[in-house]
C-alpha cells in the first residue's frame, strides 16, 4: 500500500512535471518573437523624414539604401503640386513639383477596390498641391517614389509648414540639435560671425568649426548622453546616431586626434577629454 | 528638367533672380485687366496670362519669369485662398536662401 501511495504521488509529480513541461512549449513561442526582434533593427531605423523634392533628388544610393544628410531614409513625406498626371491599369504616376525639382511618385492601383473610386483621389488633379508620403525607389537609375498615401492639400498653410520642416530636420541632421553648443558651432560654422559670444563657448564652437558634420554629432552626443566614467561604446554612439561604421570610425579619429576625446576601456569605448 | 527650379521669393530678391523663373506668395492688390499688383513683402508688378484668375484679397502664389523692369510675367498662378499666414511663407523665403542647399542650386 505504501507503494502505491507513493507511487501516486510521484505521477502526481510527474503530471506537474508536464505541466512544466508545457510552459516549455512556450519556449518556440519565445524563439518566434526573438526572428521580429532580429529584424528590429531596421524597425529603429524606421522613420518618416519630411523631405524637399531636391533632397529626394541628391539622395545618395548605398545599395538598396538612399541616404539623405548622410543619414539613411525609409518613409519620406512631402508637399508638391500636381504637374502630370498618368493612369495605367496597375498604378497612377503623379509628377509633383515643389519648386525645389520634380519627380515621379507612384501610387499602385488595389484592382479589388477599383470599382469604389476614392474620394481623395478624385479630388488629385493638375495643378492643386497635394501631400505625398511614401518610400524611395530606383528603376535603372530613375528614382521615383512610391507612394502608401497622396492627398489634396486642404490648408496651403501645409506648404510652408512642411518646407520649414524640412528645413529644421536638415538642420538637425546636419548641425545638431538646437541649442548648446552645437547650435553655437553651427553659428561658427556657418559664418564665424559670433565672436561676440562668451569666451567659453565661443572657444568650443569655434575648436568644433574645423570638425565634419558626423564627428560634431559625435561630439554633441558624448557630451550629452548619460554615461559612465568609461564613456561610450562606438557601435552605441553609431546605433543611437544611426550612422555607419565607416563614418563612425572617420569621425572618432577626427575626434580622437583632435584630443577632444580619449579612448578608455579599449580603443572602442570613447570618453570627454574635457569635463563639464 | 520639364519643370524648373522656382525659388520661393518676395520683392526685395527681384533684382538678384532677374530673367529667372521664380515662385512668389503674395497678396492681390490690385487688378488692372492684363496686369495686376501683388504684396509679396513690397509691391510685385505682374504681367498676366490668359489663364489667371486672381482674387483681390486672396493670396496667390505666382511661378513667372523676372523681366529686365522687375515685373514678373506670369507663366501660373494658384489660389491660396484667404487664410495664408504671409509671417511662415516670408519664413519659408528666408529658409531658401539661406540653406538654399535644400531648395535650389545655385549658379
Amino acid at each position: 500500500m505504501s507503494y502505491q501511495n507513493n507511487y501516486d504521488t510521484t505521477s502526481y509529480n510527474n503530471y506537474g512535471g508536464g505541466g512544466g513541461g508545457g510552459g516549455g512549449g512556450f519556449m518556440p513561442g519565445e524563439g518566434s518573437q526573438n526572428s521580429p526582434s532580429g529584424g528590429r533593427k531596421e524597425y529603429k531605423d524606421d522613420s518618416l523624414r519630411p523631405v524637399t523634392i531636391k533632397q529626394i533628388l541628391d539622395a545618395q544610393a548605398m545599395g538598396e539604401e538612399f541616404k539623405i544628410d548622410n543619414t539613411v531614409i525609409s518613409h519620406l513625406t512631402f508637399v508638391g503640386q500636381i504637374r502630370n498626371i498618368s493612369k495605367q491599369a496597375t498604378n497612377i504616376t503623379y509628377k509633383l513639383d515643389d519648386g525645389t525639382g520634380s519627380i515621379e511618385v507612384k501610387q499602385w492601383v488595389d484592382s479589388e477596390s477599383v470599382e469604389q473610386t476614392n474620394p481623395a483621389t478624385v479630388r488629385l488633379i493638375e495643378g492643386i498641391y497635394c501631400r505625398a508620403w511614401g518610400k524611395l525607389k530606383s528603376f535603372h537609375d530613375r528614382k521615383h517614389v512610391g507612394a502608401q498615401i497622396i492627398r489634396p492639400v486642404e490648408d496651403h498653410n501645409e506648404v510652408s509648414y512642411h518646407l520649414l520642416e524640412a528645413t529644421a530636420i536638415h538642420l538637425y541632421l546636419t548641425r545638431g540639435p538646437p541649442g548648446g553648443a552645437s547650435g553655437a558651432s553651427a553659428v561658427a560654422v556657418n559664418g564665424g560671425n559670433q565672436q561676440q559670444q562668451a569666451a567659453g563657448i565661443g572657444h568650443n564652437a569655434y575648436s568644433l568649426a574645423s570638425y565634419s558634420a558626423v564627428a560634431q554629432r559625435v561630439y554633441e552626443h558624448l557630451r550629452q548622453a548619460p554615461q559612465s566614467n568609461e564613456g561610450l561604446h562606438s557601435q552605441d554612439i553609431a546605433a543611437k546616431l544611426g550612422i555607419d561604421t565607416g563614418d563612425m570610425t572617420t569621425a572618432g579619429d577626427e575626434l580622437l586626434n583632435g584630443g577632444l576625446i580619449y579612448t578608455t576601456v579599449d580603443d572602442q569605448t570613447w570618453a570627454l577629454l574635457e569635463a563639464d | 528638367m520639364d519643370h524648373p527650379q522656382t525659388p520661393r521669393i518676395l520683392a526685395p530678391h527681384l533684382q538678384t533672380f532677374q530673367h529667372k523663373i521664380v515662385r512668389i506668395l503674395g497678396k492681390v492688390v490690385q487688378l488692372r485687366g492684363e496686369t495686376a499688383v501683388i504684396d509679396a513683402g513690397g509691391q510685385v508688378d505682374l504681367i498676366l496670362n490668359r489663364d489667371c484668375h486672381l482674387a483681390v484679397g486672396h493670396a496667390v502664389e505666382i511661378i513667372g519669369k523676372v523681366d529686365q523692369n522687375l515685373n514678373v510675367k506670369v507663366q501660373a498662378a494658384t489660389d491660396f485662398g484667404t487664410n495664408i499666414d504671409f509671417t511662415a511663407a516670408s519664413a519659408v523665403v528666408d529658409a531658401t536662401h539661406r540653406y538654399k542647399e535644400i531648395f535650389y542650386d545655385g549658379d
